[in-house]
């Protein structure tokens, strides 16, 4: 009878402690992606990452920024993989939608001041393809750093949350959505 | 085998516990958005495969209120988002158009100079307008899509 009371004791302890701690890991969990969690908004081809809903701006990437995407997200392998095709796109963005919009401006000035020669539109047709080439590239390194930041995200909480670590696929460079934006280019 | 029993009681209780925990990650996993721009578009896309859940077409918002509706403060910022995207991109667009007709009026030399100054001005409030209603659908967009993972891991 003793013995009885005693087991049915230890059964009904050992259950409280499990419900309390999955319910304090989920807590944690989600303090965690509370306070840490990245987000991005775009302004005029740069992208401001902010931690949190309404966090502070932790900084701004892209457009001839030096901001370290891959630093920030080091802590997730595939997140990194995305970083890194975020800066590469980034920067091809930057260097050749800035001389296309040169190239492009410096043709229609030219054009308005009557200056009107074989060049002009050597100029503007070739400026505005160079911009859509950056524009194009920009929405792949945007692309990459929502991917970046969504992986981020992700693993945030692994470390409370996989007590066995099941098998990710983890992309060598980029995801397979990276690869489709690559080979449309 | 009485005294294993509240062992094995303990252990299968363990193990429920670590499936829930599991089973909210593969949450993550399987359904979490993201938003990605493709050939200039606008797409949602949920979990690790990447299946695109909503586009947006031409001056049409991806309809991101029915996909974050699970969650309360993701879908008053999916509100906001939609509110803001259709007329900003319309009067962006009309802006530029403006711009260009502007740009053309330049070239007419004997064209009343207040007609060049109005287009110049109605394109850059237009551009600046729309522009503004932009960033506030993507700020809003963004913290919709913010929330609503952040709930998918609750």
């Amino acid at each position: 009878m003793k013995s009885g009371l005693i087991r049915a004791l230890i059964v009904g302890a050992s259950c409280t402690v499990t419900l309390v701690s999955t319910t304090a890991a989920q807590r944690i969990d989600s303090t965690r992606y509370d306070g840490q969690a990245l987000r991005y908004e775009s302004y005029w081809g740069s992208a401001r990452i902010i931690r949190g809903a309404d966090g502070p701006l932790v900084g701004t990437a892209g457009w001839f920024r030096s901001f370290d995407v891959e630093k920030l997200v080091a802590s997730s392998a595939p997140a990194r993989a995305e970083a890194r095709v975020y800066k590469s796109n980034s920067f091809r963005a930057s260097v050749v939608g800035t001389i296309g919009a040169t190239a492009a401006v410096v043709g229609v000035a030219l054009s308005a001041n009557n200056s009107n020669n074989a060049s002009t539109p050597i100029l503007i047709i070739g400026g505005l393809g160079a911009v859509a080439w950056g524009a194009q590239h920009l929405h792949i390194a945007f692309s990459a750093l929502s991917r970046s930041l969504w992986w981020y995200n992700r693993d945030l909480a692994r470390p409370q949350l996989a007590p066995l670590p099941t098998p990710v696929p983890v992309p060598a460079r980029e995801t397979e959505q990276g690869k489709r934006n690559k080979d449309s280019e | 085998m009485s005294r294993l029993t509240p062992v094995l009681f303990g252990a299968q209780l363990l193990i429920m516990g670590a499936n829930a925990m599991a089973a909210q990650e593969s949450g993550y996993d399987e359904n979490a958005l993201r938003v990605e721009s493709r050939q200039g578009n606008l797409q949602i896309l949920r979990g690790i495969e990447g299946t695109v859940v909503a586009r947006a077409g031409i001056f049409h918002p991806p309809r991101l209120a029915n996909l974050v509706i699970q969650s309360d403060s993701a879908l008053a910022e999916a509100k906001i988002f939609e509110r803001d995207y259709e007329p900003g991109q319309w009067i962006a667009a009309l802006g530029i158009a403006t711009l260009g007709a502007a740009i053309g009026a330049s070239r007419i030399t004997d064209i009343n100079p207040v007609i060049q100054v109005s287009l110049y001005a109605t394109s850059f409030g237009a551009l600046g307008y729309g522009g503004n209603r932009l960033h506030s659908a993507y700020g809003a967009l963004s913290k919709a899509i913010w929330w609503y993972n952040r709930d998918l891991k609750r």
